[in-house]
């Protein structure tokens, strides 16, 4: 009973976890474009990220190896070193734009000048990450992340034609480049590398073993998927929205507003806090993200378990990042372009991380009988080439569009 | 697989994660030192001046050592005798401390980093 339990909550938290400020803005302004055309590529990304992190829970619980390591030990230190440079530099941009989202939703809550909140956003995550242990961290955010259920209840209550909703969910196609880049957008946008990196080293934070794989399965099937629903009603409500009058939303506010419409005030309060807690954990995972994959590869002493005096290089490495990503934000690029860069860079980057852990997983010298079966490997391999598709269209697309401008 | 065997592979060995008696993670294997005939392991190889002979390419490698600085042995670049080592699963467990072998000193207590870390 007491595991049930535990698993329940773990499953809650990765709901509440799953969106952030790339699915923020790009499945809004998606939604505002297209209305519900592009649902079918959420839910495709969805599937993919919950495809590639049970494989990585799996291969951390197992063989006990976070992606970082597994990228080590089967693409030697050459090639691995590729995956590292190319993932720390997408992660760093990751950070800067979540961070960039945290003072914005700070500055829409509380008033103020941008760059003050940003410090003080920066400041924030690091006493939170100092206070609280490894489970509270992913706690405190995941269930202060279900706030995002009023995006849901929104779509509820504009009572959409759900024919024509239930139609986005057929993929279809346009010759247009800019449909194509929110294609792009939105999938990636649902499938960032920092959130396996983070996820399959919180595997070994937890202490997972073998006992753990039902667990991981469950989280990323069920808390995954039903995020999925999350990031499925921000492209409804916006598209019912912004669609009709032609609005295209191009700041954070704006994702808020339909909210706001739906149950005034006090919407606009929710929705907001729900986005305040789902950014302010993708900072730290993202920030995480980076430090854990730069220890592992380096074979350094890591982990938030082990504490910063006994992971000096890991915590130091956490600070600079974050610093850096400050930097970033505080330069005065838009956190909105930031996170479109973040979100199609990170495509770009990952058949890196992804093919190490795809051919772990297969491999029973590592994995012994908690191998690949058919139906991961399958779909392992069919996500392969999707990823590697996307990736290579990815940099032309922003290019012919203008970075989504048109 | 026995370290005892003939060419215990590079492949099982090379780049793996190394932990002290304690559990310490305290660095990769970077390298390997064969000798004999038929070469066998003789050592584990470690530190961050063994990474550009790591690289692909004359240029490269060249310029990853201007970079890290060159190969200085009992520095950026440490040996260690493979009797050092305990077992091998899925990391490489060492029979001693990692200060002994000058292993993961950049995470030592006394390191100026760990004492100026703010929450200690």
């Amino acid at each position: 009973m007491r595991t049930i339990f535990k698993i329940a909550l773990g499953i809650i938290a990765a709901i509440g976890g799953f969106l952030d400020i790339g699915d923020l803005v790009f499945n809004t302004q998606a939604g505002a474009l297209y209305r519900y055309d592009l649902l079918w590529a959420v839910v495709l990304g969805t599937i993919g990220i919950a495809v590639y992190a049970e494989m990585s829970g799996r291969v951390a619980a197992v063989s006990n190896r976070p992606v970082f390591d597994a990228i080590r030990m089967r693409m030697g230190f050459g090639l691995g070193l590729v995956a590292l440079v190319a993932s720390t530099f997408v992660n760093v941009l990751t950070v800067a734009a979540e961070l960039g989202g945290l003072a914005i939703i700070l500055q829409l809550l509380f008033d103020g000048p941008f760059s003050l909140f940003v410090v003080i956003a920066l400041l924030s995550v690091v006493v939170i990450v100092a206070l609280l242990p490894f489970g509270g961290i992913e706690r405190l955010f995941g269930y202060g992340g279900l706030l995002m259920l009023v995006f849901v209840a929104t779509a509820i209550d504009q009572s959409p034609d759900w024919g024509e909703v239930a139609q986005g969910f057929v993929p279809s196609f346009s010759n247009s480049t800019l449909y194509l880049y929110f294609v792009v957008g939105v999938f990636a946008a649902a499938l960032m590398p920092y959130e396996v990196h983070f996820y399959s080293s919180g595997a070994i934070e937890e202490g997972w073993d073998e006992k753990s794989l039902k667990e991981n399965r469950l989280n990323a099937v069920i808390g995954y998927g039903l995020g999925g629903i999350l990031a499925c009603a921000l492209v409804v409500v916006s598209g019912f929205l912004f669609h009709p009058l032609g609005v295209q939303p191009n700041d954070l506010g704006t994702v808020a507003l339909p909210v706001q419409g739906a149950f005034g005030e006090t919407g606009l309060l929710l929705a907001l806090a729900g986005m305040l807690f789902c950014v302010g954990g993708a900072t730290i995972d993202s920030s995480f993200a980076a430090s854990y994959n730069l220890a592992q590869f380096l074979g350094w002493e890591w982990g938030r378990y082990r504490g910063p005096r006994k992971a000096p290089r890991f915590t130091f490495s956490w600070l600079v990042f974050l610093f850096l990503a400050m930097l970033i934000v505080l330069s005065g690029i838009n956190p909105v372009e930031i996170t479109e860069y973040s979100v199609v860079f990170s495509v770009v980057a990952l058949p890196l991380t992804y093919l190490p852990i795809l051919l772990i997983g297969g491999d029973p010298s590592f994995m012994g009988e908690h191998a690949n079966g058919r139906i991961s490997a399958t779909l392992g391999w069919v996500y392969f080439g999707v990823i590697v598709i996307l990736a290579l269209a990815a940099i032309p697309l922003l290019l012919m569009t203008n970075g989504g401008g048109g | 697989m026995n370290p005892a065997e003939p060419l215990f592979l590079a492949h099982r060995l090379l780049d793996e994660q190394i932990l002290d008696c304690d559990g310490r993670r305290c660095g990769r294997v970077d390298d390997l030192e064969l000798r004999g005939s038929p070469p066998r392991v003789t050592a584990l190889l470690v530190g961050e001046g063994l990474y550009p002979r790591r690289l692909p390419g004359r240029w490269l490698r060249r310029l990853a050592r201007r970079v890290a600085g060159p190969e200085t042995w009992g520095q950026n670049a440490l040996r260690v005798p493979l009797e050092e080592v305990d077992a091998v699963d899925v990391a490489i467990h060492l029979r001693g401390k990692a200060e002994e072998l000058g292993l993961g000193h950049g995470d030592d207590p006394e390191r100026w980093l760990v004492r100026r870390l703010p929450w200690n």
